[in-house]
């Protein structure tokens, strides 16, 4: 019974024929991770969750777990893996297999780009072995899977091929084994899904909220550290239970808002929370969501989230996408919407559109201690940071580049910021002055700024920020000036490519209208975070946390009359907006019990 | 009253500097043929230029010392080249205050072009110690940063001490500001360097781009493409015909190779539209390939698919520069057309199959995919 369980947990699949028995194990199915983590930000673009040896600098310590086998023999083994830093010097992420104790002299994570890297031939003489991971170098080594087979026949690389190839050795059945029925489905617990989740259900919907990751908050969790900026709105007494104090962004201070944060939303008793889950997929028939699938990162099991109503607060648009949502990504050309800004020019609005945005930061810091530390030589790390010395690092650590998008390119994203921390940490350690100054923490995490941007009936636009439009249906208001970020390496190429720089533009107080927070047409759709209706310089204000926030909050509260008379969310506007607006008013301040009137 | 605190700073700034306003009047008065660079200068110095100093109505006004005027410097074709100013302005930090004396430089569109320093009335610090040459180059880096942050805080807030928190001790607010802002000046010399970035930045910019768009011809224009001055490309690229991007191509071909990555991309997102009809003129552009910033090269080639013909082989050898993502974009392009040719097909080859290319096993893949 005990290792039937293990199989289940571990996720082994074995496919059995007359002539051959294959065993894959997903890396992040491991009994114990050990110091490895459980990286699925790229799922959608290398086609799993998998582990990472994030050590900055010191090998984490072994993954292990439990392989069974139906039968004994010669096998023959690959890693699915890849050398994130291909070039003219030792792979920084090496790693090497250990079975039954016996570490496997080959050297592993070396192939560029994510596929199948051979092991060897091993003969397995127990049906039932121990397997470990050992990382060489705490330099963020990956793997994806493990496969064993009697077969010679190595496993396909390419993404859809691969992904087929996975369905069926799973033995996968399309649909997942267990769906579930809410009033309303989130997806994405940033500070906007928590707060969409929390406004809707304190007015008594039934809540699932979905997150990929073990903590709430997104960028303003522990695992990213950025604090939350902006007004509180319409929604003070809901945001003040998940926003953040104003730690420097990177400060440990994240901690003891990340437990304020996840005690709140858990006490809601009609909050259904599904951390570790990631959406995969999203159905519609007609225009209208009917589920949304998703995945537990380390088990796999999957479950079905029904709703008649849906939210995407995934920051990447991930739900509106694959429901066939209209999306816009990029800088719109100056003359789409008359969003010029002549002090700034095409830094601020191209003539031409493109594909530019603000990039993603990966925050950083060291501590000093009472006796000197060394770091290691970083060689693969210098054509990044080339002569840049830093002992920290801010939101200024930010990365966008016309070659990477950021969705499709994110992994590249993230290892070209670890390549600019550790470099520029490896120069600043140079300076005798930092002989005890220790890497303290580098966040795993991309915190993103800008992505897919869904389009609703309405596009807010810089100049609705810079003319305080007022709208009837102005549901969330910010003053937070208008800032527009770039890299530096524009204006000279001396620069780093990994430092940006803010372009504000102030503004008066400011509205956005509801119709932007759901979709033009997918018509059960609401949107709110950074993937909001928005032009790229709308953006520029509106995408701090508090005012995702609001959006969060808003559009929960739009749930509510959306049940009430079984309605789209584009009705609400068009039909109830006015019992929309005083429900707004009167969720600010707490009710007094009846017991207590 | 109003008026009590100016002249409480001027009868300080008289007791103390030692320089008496007579100096000041000559100081005023001294502006003369500038037939040189200024010391610290963004443009390039045309040999031979002899730029005559020409009254205008614009000045700037300085804290209780008064209006400044500012003057066009003009160049052979009676147009304006730059505009200057010498300031001389009271720097006060703790109660104390000092003479500062430094010409400006303004470009034609008001951006900050240099200064000079005045060798009898060299710039102090805090302490009274006197700038070092290396304190003047980081002053001059400074000004020419129109973003600073400098720009986006009072005085009050730079020298504000931090906030700190009860938890890990750590500055709340303050600490990365502060971090640039002393990464940005000359040590010891805030007030110095906050007082003349104010100067330079200050609504005076926006008054010279206007006069100069005023007087703004073909010839002015067409000095700005041909400068090093990554806005005066800017600028000449957004008002030149189409006509004169043909008539320009070859200047242009040289904004592209040495200007910013930001010059560059509008460049590059213009080349197939500009040449359109002069194909060959893009050739040049494609050629640079392989020296351009990583940005731009991924610009560039999006607009493959209406690229003529022949970029397609200047693109083939240039394989080894391209990243993994401009690759597929290239092959994806290939994959378009039914043949290839043949030089193409064996750089393709010959890259596919190097051992030392990162990204190979990407046009191996490809290769083995498409029968060609």
């Amino acid at each position: 019974m005990k290792n039937t369980m293990r199989l289940l947990v571990i996720f082994v699949l074995i496919i059995q024929s007359n002539f051959a028995q294959d065993i894959l194990i997903e890396a992040e199915s491991f009994d114990n991770p050990g110091g490895w983590v459980i990286d699925p930000q790229f799922e959608q673009q290398m086609g799993s969750p998998y582990l990472l040896a994030h050590g900055i600098g010191v090998p984490v310590k072994n993954a292990t777990t439990k392989v069974n086998f139906e039968s004994t023999g010669n096998y023959h083994v690959w890693v699915r893996t890849k050398n994130w830093v291909p070039g003219n010097w030792e792979a920084p992420g090496r790693f090497q297999l250990v079975i039954n104790n016996q570490r496997i002299a080959k050297i592993l994570g070396l192939r560029s780009g994510w596929g199948w890297e051979y092991v060897d031939k091993i003969q397995i003489t127990e049906k039932e072995i121990d397997l470990e991971l050992v990382d060489l170098t705490g330099f963020d080594g990956r793997i994806d899977a493990i496969y064993f087979s009697t077969s010679e026949v190595e496993p396909p690389t390419s993404s859809k091929k691969l992904a087929e190839w996975r369905k069926k050795i799973k033995a996968e059945p399309n649909a997942p084994n267990i769906s579930k029925g809410y009033d309303l489905v989130v997806v994405g617990g940033g500070l906007a899904g928590c707060a969409t989740a929390i406004a809707a259900a304190e007015q008594g919907l039934e809540v699932a909220l979905i997150h990929d990751r073990p903590v709430l908050g997104g960028n303003a969790s522990e695992e990213i550290r950025v604090h939350t900026l902006g007004i509180y709105g319409n929604f003070e007494r809901i945001l003040r239970k998940i926003d953040t104090e104003h730690y420097p962004n990177g400060s440990a201070d994240a901690k003891l808002d990340q437990k304020k944060r996840d005690t709140n939303v858990k006490s809601y008793e009609n909050i259904d929370l599904f951390l570790n889950h990631r959406a995969y997929d999203a159905k519609a028939i007609n225009n209208e969501i009917q589920y949304v699938d998703a995945r537990q990162t380390a088990t796999g099991n999957r479950i079905r989230f029904e709703a008649p109503r849906f939210v995407d607060a995934t920051g990447d648009g991930w739900i509106g996408f694959w429901a066939g949502a209209e999306f816009s990504y990029g800088r719109e050309s100056a003359e789409t919407y008359g969003e010029d800004w002549e002090e700034h020019g095409e830094l601020w609005s191209p003539k031409e559109a493109d594909n530019a945005v603000m990039g993603s930061s990966v925050l950083w810091g060291s501590k000093e201690i009472n006796k000197e530390v060394l770091f290691p030589e970083v060689p693969w790390a210098m054509p990044v940071a080339r002569d840049y010395a830093k002992v920290a690092g801010e939101w200024q650590w930010e990365f966008s580049n016309p070659d990477y998008n950021q969705i499709d390119d994110a992994e590249e994203i993230r290892d070209h910021m670890l390549r600019a921390i550790y470099g520029s940490f490896s120069n600043a350690k140079k300076d005798t002055a930092n002989a005890n100054v220790k890497l303290e923490w580098v966040s795993s995490l991309v915190g993103k700024r800008e992505s897919r941007r869904l389009v609703g009936d309405y596009i807010f636009t810089f100049n609705d920020a810079k003319e305080g439009t007022k709208f009837a249906d102005g549901v969330v208001t910010e003053t937070r000036d208008v800032d527009i970020h770039y890299q530096t390496i524009l204006e000279d190429e001396n620069n780093p490519d990994f430092i940006s720089e803010a372009l504000f533009y102030k503004t008066p107080q400011y509205y956005i209208p509801y119709r932007s927070l759901y979709s033009k047409n997918i018509s059960n759709l609401f949107m709110a975070g950074r993937n909001f209706s928005c032009s790229h310089a709308g953006l520029g204000g509106p995408r701090v946390m508090l005012t995702t926030g609001q959006m969060g909050a808003a559009v929960g509260i739009a749930a509510v009359i959306c049940k009430k008379y079984d309605v789209n969310p584009r009705e609400v506007y068009t039909g109830y907006l006015k019992e929309y607006l005083a429900l707004i008013e009167d969720q600010k301040f707490e009710k007094i019990p009846e017991i207590k009137k | 009253m109003k008026y009590l605190f100016p002249i409480i700073i001027l009868l300080v700034l008289f007791l103390n500097t030692g320089k008496n306003f007579e100096h000041d009047a000559s100081f005023f008065s001294s502006f003369e043929v500038l037939d040189k660079a200024p010391e610290f200068y963004v443009l390039k110095w045309k040999e031979g230029s002899r730029l005559i100093p020409k009254k205008t109505s614009f000045y700037i006004e300085v804290d209780s010392i008064g209006k400044q005027p500012v003057l066009a410097l003009i160049g052979e074709n009676q147009k304006p080249v730059l505009y200057t100013a010498n300031i001389n302005t009271p720097v006060c930090a703790d109660g104390e205050c000092k003479l500062m004396n430094i010409r400006l430089y303004w470009t034609l569109l008001g951006e900050y072009a240099g200064f000079d320093r005045f060798p009898e009335m060299p710039l102090t610090k805090h302490d009274h110690d006197e700038f070092e040459v290396q304190d003047y180059q980081k002053l001059h880096t400074l000004l020419a940063d129109d973003k600073s942050i400098l720009g986006r805080r009072s005085i009050n807030q730079l020298v504000e001490k931090p906030k700190l928190r009860s938890v890990n001790g750590v500055d709340a607010v303050a600490g990365a500001t502060i971090a640039r802002v002393k990464e940005a000046i000359v040590s010891g010399a805030l007030y110095s360097c906050y007082t003349v970035w104010k100067i330079v930045h200050s609504d005076i910019r926006e008054q010279l781009k206007h006069n100069s768009l005023s007087v703004l011809d073909d010839y002015m224009i067409r000095d700005m493409l041909y400068s090093i001055n990554d806005d005066y490309q800017l600028f000449a690229l957004e008002k030149i015909e189409d006509s004169q991007y043909q008539e320009h191509y070859k200047q242009i071909v040289e904004v592209f190779k040495t200007s910013t990555p930001l010059v560059r991309s509008i460049i590059a997102k213009r080349i197939t539209s500009k040449y359109k009809d002069t194909p060959t003129l893009q050739k040049p552009f494609w050629e640079a390939y392989d020296i351009i910033d990583s940005g731009s090269k991924s610009t560039l080639i999006n607009f493959l698919d209406e690229a003529p013909s022949f970029v397609t082989m200047v693109l083939s050898s240039k394989l080894k520069s391209m990243s993994s993502n401009q690759l597929k974009k290239f092959l994806g392009h290939l994959k378009k057309n039914e043949k290839i040719g043949f030089e193409v097909k064996r750089n393709l080859e010959a890259f596919s199959s190097s051992d030392s290319e990162t990204y190979a096993y990407i046009a191996r893949e490809f290769l083995e995919e498409n029968a060609y």
